[in-house]
Order: C-alpha cells, then sequence, then structure tokens
C-alpha cells in the first residue's frame, strides 16, 4: 500500500512509515490484567482495524495512546513522542473514543468550540467538521437532543477538527444506520488514501473486511495476530465453491470421485471444497451434467477470524486463567 | 530514531509554550462555562442571595429601628447585616466550582479535556482562573451592590457607612475575595472527589455542618478553633467592626489562602496520578 501524497509527505517506498508505535505495553487493574504485553505497530496512508471480542482491551490500549491512563509496563509513541509530550495535541492525533462523551446540555457548535478554543484551532474550523460530517443543520441542537447516529457523527467532526494526521477511532460506526456506516467506511479510506495513519477499532470482522486494509487482532490484551487483510484470509482455511445443479447426485459422486469434499446445502445445492471451481465447470460439462450457478466464495473475514481465535483457546475458556498466565 | 524515520508533516513547528497551552485552555473553560445553564443559574442565585439577604436583613433592622435596646444600638455594625448573604452565597458559587470538575466526570467529557490538554496541572490552573475570574467579576458587583443598597435602607436613620470610610472599600473587595477563594477550594474538591454528590456533600460538611459542631465545643476552645475554620476566615475579610471570635482581615485572607493552595496542591496531585 503506498501513500498517495497529501500536503508534500512523501510516501516511503516498499511500505509505510509506522507512525504509532506500541511497545510491551501493558495495563492492570487491580487484580485484571486488560492489556498484556503487546506489542504493534500502525503505519500512515492506510486504514488499521483494530480486532477483538468486546473486553479485549481494545479501548483501554487506546485510551493508553492518547495519554488518558497511563500504562503499568512499556510505551506507545505516535510520530516518536509520547502524547503526554504533545502541546495542542488535537493538531497531531484526532481520536473518538467516546460519542456519549458530551455535556447534553450544550449544543453540537458548542461542544466543538471549547475543543478547539483548547488547542487554539481557528473557530471556522468547527463549522467546517460540522459540514464534513453532514451535521451542519444541527449546530444548534443541544448535544443530550441528538440521535445516537448524530452523536456519533458529532464525535467523529471532534476527532477531524484539529486537521490531524493521525486519527483514532474506537467502534466508529456503533448507532449509525447503513447509510452511516458506509459514509465512515468511505470517510476512513479518503483519511488513509489522503496519507493519514488510521487506527480503528471494531468487534465486527465483517465491518473490518470492508474498511480495513491491515489489521491487528487481539485476545484477552494479548497480539493474536497482524498483517494484511487479504494475508489474513489467505492464511485461513481458504475458499470453497458452491454449486446449484438438477444433478446433485450425481455431480457429488463424480467430485468425489476426483477427491474433492463436497456436502449437501439443499436438494440442488452443493459446497465444494479441494477444487477450483474451473475444474468443477469441466467435469461437469464432461459428464453431460446441468450447472446453474457456479461460484468461488471466499472464506470471510469472520470465519478467519474465529479460527484464528479458536486457536487461541484461552480467551474463550469458560473460567479465565488467571491473570499473566502464559498461553 | 523513530524522529529519523517520521518525515515531519509539514514544516517542523517550534515547540508550544506552556504559556500558551494554558491561554488557551482558559479560554475553552471560558466557552465551557458560559454555554451551560447551571452557570447562569448559580450566578444569578449568588447575586440574589448577596443582594436579597443583606437588603432583607438591613430593611428588618431598620424597621425597628426605635425599639431597639441600648446594648444593640451600641454594638450596631452596618456592614454587618450588608453581607449577611455571602454565607449562602458561598454554598451557591461552592457547588458551582464543584460542578466546573464533576459535571466533566458525569458527562465524561473528561476525556477529551485531558486529550486536548495533557497537561494536567496547566488544565487545572487553567479551570481555577477561569472560574475565578467570573467570580470575581460576579463577587465584586454584588458585594458592591449590596453594601450600596443596604447603607441606601439605613440612609434615613443616619447609620450608614460611606466607601471611603475606613475599612469599608476592604471589607468589600475582601467580601468578593472570600467568594473567589471558596470557589477555588469547591474546584479542587471536585478534581480529588470527581462525583457532584460526593463533593457538595463535603463542601458543605466544612462550611456548615463543622462549624456548627465546633461552637458545641466548651470555651475557649470553640471560638479558638471556630476563626480558623475557613467560613471565619472569609468572614474576617469582609468585617470592619472587631469581633472577638474572627481574625484579621489580613490573618483571615492568609489561612484561607492557606487552604486553597492546600487543596489545589493535592487536587493537581490526584488529578495527575490517576486515569482519566
Amino acid at each position: 500500500m503506498t501513500v498517495r501524497g497529501a500536503g508534500g509527505q512523501p510516501g516511503r517506498p516498499g511500505g509505510s512509515r509506522p507512525v504509532i508505535v506500541v511497545r510491551h505495553l501493558t495495563k492492570r487493574y487491580g487484580p485484571v490484567l486488560a492489556v498484556d504485553d503487546l506489542s504493534f505497530t500502525v503505519a500512515a496512508g492506510q486504514v488499521t482495524g483494530f480486532l477483538g471480542p468486546n473486553g479485549s482491551g481494545k479501548s483501554t490500549t487506546m485510551r493508553m495512546i492518547v495519554g488518558l491512563d497511563a500504562p503499568t509496563a512499556g510505551q506507545v509513541t505516535v510520530d516518536g513522542r509520547s502524547y503526554g509530550q504533545l502541546r495542542f495535541p488535537l493538531r497531531e492525533v484526532g481520536a473518538l473514543l467516546d460519542a456519549g462523551a458530551v455535556h447534553p446540555g450544550r449544543t453540537a457548535r458548542d461542544h466543538l468550540a471549547w475543543l478547539a478554543a483548547s488547542n487554539q484551532i481557528p473557530s471556522g474550523r468547527v463549522d467546517e467538521v460540522l459540514g464534513i460530517v453532514g451535521l451542519a443543520g444541527a449546530a444548534r441542537r443541544r448535544a443530550g437532543e441528538l440521535s445516537l447516529g448524530m452523536g456519533q457523527r458529532l464525535g467523529i467532526a471532534a476527532a477531524l477538527l484539529g486537521d490531524p494526521p493521525v486519527l483514532i477511532f474506537d467502534e466508529p460506526v456503533n448507532g449509525l444506520d447503513p447509510e452511516g456506516i458506509l459514509w465512515v467506511r468511505k470517510l476512513l479510506q479518503s483519511l488513509a488514501a489522503e496519507g493519514r495513519t488510521v487506527l480503528v477499532s471494531s468487534h465486527l470482522m465483517s465491518e473490518m473486511a470492508l474498511t480495513a486494509d491491515h489489521l491487528i487482532i487481539i485476545g484477552r490484551g494479548r497480539l493474536l495476530a497482524a498483517g494484511t487483510v487479504a494475508e489474513f484470509i489467505e492464511r485461513s482455511e481458504g475458499h470453497h465453491v458452491h454449486a446449484q445443479s438438477p444433478d446433485a447426485g450425481a455431480l457429488t459422486g463424480l467430485l468425489r470421485q476426483k477427491g474433492a469434499t463436497v456436502a449437501a446445502d439443499g436438494p440442488e445445492s452443493l459446497t465444494v471444497t479441494g477444487m477450483e471451481s474451473r475444474d468443477v465447470g469441466i467435469l461437469a460439462a464432461q459428464a453431460g451434467l446441468t450447472l446453474y450457478e457456479l461460484g468461488t466464495q471466499r472464506a470471510s473475514l469472520e470465519d478467519a477470524f474465529m479460527e484464528l481465535t479458536r486457536e487461541h483457546g484461552e480467551y474463550r475458556a469458560a473460567t479465565p486463567a488467571p491473570a499473566g498466565t502464559p498461553a | 530514531m523513530s524522529q529519523a524515520l517520521a518525515p515531519a508533516r509539514g514544516t517542523a513547528r517550534p515547540p508550544v509554550k506552556l504559556r500558551r497551552v494554558f491561554a488557551a485552555a482558559a479560554r475553552s473553560e471560558w466557552i465551557k462555562l458560559r454555554t451551560v445553564r447551571s452557570t447562569i443559574w448559580a450566578l444569578v442565585l449568588t447575586i440574589a442571595f448577596t443582594i436579597g439577604l443583606g437588603a432583607l436583613f438591613t430593611a428588618i433592622e431598620v424597621s425597628r429601628w426605635d425599639t431597639r435596646t441600648p446594648t444593640e444600638v451600641s454594638g450596631f455594625d452596618p456592614l454587618l447585616y450588608s453581607f449577611a448573604g455571602l454565607n449562602l452565597a458561598q454554598l451557591s458559587i461552592g457547588v458551582l466550582g464543584v460542578l466546573v470538575m464533576t459535571s466533566e466526570y458525569s458527562t465524561r467529557t473528561i476525556k477529551l479535556t485531558l486529550g486536548a490538554t495533557p497537561q494536567r496541572p496547566v488544565l487545572l490552573a487553567a479551570k481555577v482562573a477561569t472560574f475565578s475570574a467570573v467570580v470575581a467579576a460576579i463577587g465584586l458587583a454584588s458585594c458592591f451592590a449590596a453594601f450600596w443598597v443596604c447603607q441606601a435602607l439605613l440612609a434615613p436613620k443616619h447609620a450608614g457607612l460611606s466607601i471611603s470610610d475606613p475599612g469599608v472599600l476592604r471589607a468589600v473587595i475582601g467580601g468578593a475575595v472570600h467568594l473567589v477563594l471558596v470557589g477555588a477550594i469547591a474546584v479542587a474538591l471536585g478534581a480529588l472527589i470527581r462525583r457532584t454528590a460526593g463533593a457538595v456533600a463535603v463542601l458543605f460538611a466544612v462550611l456548615l455542618v463543622i462549624p456548627g459542631l465546633v461552637t458545641l465545643l466548651p470555651a475557649p476552645w470553640n471560638n479558638d478553633i471556630t476563626r480558623y475554620l475557613p467560613n471565619s476566615a472569609g468572614a474576617a475579610m469582609s468585617a470592619v467592626g472587631r469581633f472577638p471570635n474572627l481574625l484579621s482581615p489580613a490573618g483571615g485572607l492568609i489561612v484561607l489562602c492557606a487552604y486553597t493552595a492546600a487543596a489545589l496542591v493535592l487536587a493537581a496531585l490526584a488529578l495527575t496520578r490517576r486515569d482519566a
């Protein structure tokens, strides 16, 4: 993935530079080990999905990136500096961590106005970002009167306020309707295309498959996998072929003869693994069998995720292992 | 190392001075204050308490002017009633001061606030400075108004004081300073306790309950302790006559400033050390 140049920022050939660097990050709340020796990097110019089941430590990690919580051990830097060192950080890192974090009595515009003032961001930018997120008409409405989806958009507006090169979104599509979800997806991708670093958390694997270029997957505060979405799907069981035929019975026998695994989904519907769709089609034609539907189904990210977490069964255990126990 | 890896975005900016961080945070806090209704209500109440109660008590005194006993006449302090409302005003200012911090925790905007200004002691300073400026303006306006209204009520009896009389201007300003310092202590309590109910309870205990309990102690313990309590120290600043149970105005100022400084240092430590 190359950086499509934004504002003269050079994309590094052969890979993007790491901007968010998490090193051996650990956070313990009393007896609970929320984040456990977590290390990863997030590169510029792409959308990085931060994936994990609820309670896996995504939000805690994001809180430590923006300096709200202090790590028990390890460190995290943004562009080489810890967040606490930043002066006027909204211009460097925009974050949506909690869209509900608004005073219900304050208008949308006033909410953004105090945020802008705190980092000496020109007040004209407030109306600009309200326009970007589609809330221009709701600028004078009290935050407490906004719908869940509008509140989410206000939170995104706040993250965009300082026009920052680094953006962090914790579950940004929560409460959005399908149109809103599509809008967020395009927004994240266009921000990345401008060369920005975009880290977005989700527990929805299917959503990340459509949005992210790169994935960081954690479970129980530990890193389970990191890589591109394509690599991740590739590494999973692979794909299968779906075929519909009035001669399903004969076709099943033929395919099994040739070494494929066949499962019947219905009287005329088959799922074939271990054979490419091209070969299924040729075999059927040679045998004079009718096919009225034939296609390859890629393993979804969801499937890949389930497989991965099965391998790392620790966090699926009914009784949690004691904190700090190595997997 | 990572600096070398990372090409700067645009040209390198000179580091922003903490003074600018403070100024921006203060402006932000001013916007926060004026864009919620609770501020307006608390300030209106403060003005109403200060002027209204002072005028009410003075008017009552004037109405029974001719039936007063000789001791009442000789011990009459024309300023005492003028500032009778400060006892209540310090509570409405105190609640508002608590809310400056606790409303951020209850609405969770503290995450945004600390994310925008990670220099937490600077943020606390900006909050206290902004709130204190507002309280100073409201306090001065209402103390001067209370003074003039009450002295105008006393004028027909030729018992009023002029602002140019000895100690009077100091007392009027002292009343406002009393409110400012109680307000700052309240902000600190809000930062330490984080929850509105708890912080307000502690504030009221300090300003109302403890003074009441101390009076139950045997003499001279009760008076010796009372004069060092925050509200007595505050009252000393707005008194003109000599009261055996009060410190001198300067003494009151020093004691109340010491309480305020201690509360703010603890609040800054708590804010820095705890997770948001």
